[in-house]
């Protein structure tokens, strides 16, 4: 996570993001996934071949594509669909873009109530008597049962979660670094899915991006740095007031 | 001795002299802003080389002079609800943190019997303008311990002239052992986990022994904690001065 400045000197914290070698898997038509809309499968960051079996190597060979770590699946519309083997790169979002970002939160293993829930548990002295950090009553007498889904401690962290509505700020197309706002779920170096907002708010955002996405082999010749509006570039003067 | 030919041994003239030429030396440790060395830890270090790249990036546009804690600092910054729009804070440097874009200093002043302190961004394009006043290093890296010290240690004048410095030479060490309140004070300076040397303790003999129970001889044995820098601390510096050349 880096400090971002804009033009009327504040700060804002933003988190980098690298696309490392992202292909194209596979196209699943509508009707062959039974869903709403057509599916593509995009494989991430490369890794040895060696530590699987040669029959889950078959999407990859399609592709032409080596081993990747984790594979998702993107719904999409017909006319977005792409080419399987076609690699993806940081300028497919442009900087003003709003984002969703999903990843397993980072695992904290078996936890007691007060941590995975926030109970307030109970005080440290006044006669308590071996009871601090328990969850006190579960139910009432007349329920007569505990209810389903009831918060109790157990295994926390280690989940997909989402965080919605993240600007991006700046995209870097020479190491393909997407810089976006905030925090974002998961520890350092771990492996995450990027997706247009699906917020109502932020639905007509995007302006004009490049679809149905960056080809690298295309006219398009981008600058090595790609920035917001609002953003302080360290290539101006310093900040000054009117 | 006795050669094999029979002839007189092969004049070998005397070692030269090895001169050790202390100006190089100088050269060497040069100066390297602490906030470019990379924290130990497991962030990829493409992180650190982008950030690194801004940092050298708005160093070319705006002028951050050497300086290290204890040095008196005139810090002026764009201010939106000031009559000028500007404001120039003197004060000295008592602290230096953070790595990379967001690293910090702390400088403090006695302004009108009120102790002030204010943190500022070093790569925050807010401010215009950083002099340095009195170069001057202290005995130690954070000198906090001037909030619990008598005020007149921390006062400085807010129209001092900027002390001129001496080409080139060495950074002066001042070795003033600085007199405290009456305790209580913030944190207990006299325990030997802050290894304090600047300042005078008058506390009786007993007091000094029982801090020493909270030493941790150690410490400075534990190899884990580790961190030799010399190396990365080499590149950087040669990063750095290839692209500040050009």
């Amino acid at each position: 996570m880096m400090p971002i400045w804009t033009k009327s000197g504040e700060k804002h914290a933003v988190t980098l993001l690298k696309v490392q070698d992202c292909h194209v898997l596979r196209y699943v038509s509508k009707e062959e996934s039974g869903g709403k809309t057509a599916k593509l499968l995009v494989g991430g960051k490369n890794v040895s071949p060696f530590s699987k079996p040669e029959s889950a190597h078959e999407i990859f060979k399609e592709a032409g594509v080596p081993r990747k770590q984790k594979v998702t699946t993107f719904n999409v519309t017909d006319d977005a669909i792409i080419k399987p083997g076609t690699p993806l790169y940081a300028a497919h979002f442009r900087p003003g873009q709003f984002v969703d970002v999903t990843a397993k939160t980072i695992g904290k293993g078996f936890q007691g109530v007060v941590k995975r829930w926030g109970f307030k548990g109970q005080p440290a002295s006044h006669g308590q008597t071996k009871t601090h950090r328990r969850p006190g009553a579960i139910s009432t007498n007349k329920a007569a049962k505990v209810y389903r889904g009831k918060k109790m401690p157990g295994k926390m962290g280690n989940i997909y979660r989402t965080s919605f509505g993240l600007k991006v700020w700046r995209i870097n197309t020479k190491h393909d670094i997407i810089y976006v706002n905030g925090s974002v779920p998961g520890h350092t170096n771990c492996l995450v899915k990027v997706r247009d907002s699906k917020l109502p708010t932020y639905k007509d955002c995007n302006k004009n991006p490049p679809f149905p996405t960056f080809f690298a082999d295309g006219d398009e010749e981008l600058p090595e740095d790609l920035f917001d509006e609002e953003i302080f570039q360290f290539t101006d003067p310093s900040v000054k007031f009117a | 001795r006795v050669s094999s030919d029979g002839k007189p041994p092969k004049f070998q003239p005397p070692p030269k002299p090895v001169i050790i030429d202390r100006k190089t030396r100088k050269e060497e440790t040069r100066f390297l802003s602490p906030e470019f060395i990379p924290p130990r830890g497991r962030t990829d270090s493409l992180k650190y080389y982008i950030e690194r790249k801004d940092m050298i990036q708005r160093r070319k546009v705006f002028n951050i002079p050497e300086f290290y804690v204890g040095h008196v600092l005139a810090v002026t910054t764009a201010e939106p609800r000031a009559s000028d729009k500007s404001k120039r804070f003197v004060g000295i440097c008592i602290q230096r943190g953070g790595k990379g874009l967001g690293a910090t200093f702390v400088l403090r002043n006695v302004i009108e019997d009120q102790g002030v302190e204010i943190c500022y961004e070093l790569y925050s394009p807010r401010i215009q303008a950083i002099e340095v006043l009195k170069l001057e290093k202290r005995l130690d890296e954070n000198l906090m311990y001037l909030r619990d010290a008598l005020p007149e240690y921390s006062t400085f004048d807010v129209n001092m002239k900027p002390v001129p410095r001496m080409a080139h030479e060495e950074i002066p060490v001042n070795k003033l052992q600085v007199r405290m309140k009456p305790k209580p004070w913030s944190k207990r300076w006299e325990r030997p986990k802050y290894n304090i040397k600047g300042i005078k303790f008058e506390l009786p003999e007993h007091k000094m022994k029982a801090a020493q129970k909270w030493s941790q001889p150690w410490l400075e044995f534990d190899m884990l904690r580790e961190y030799d820098t010399s190396k990365i601390e080499e590149k950087i510096r040669k990063e750095l001065s290839e692209e500040l050349e050009k």
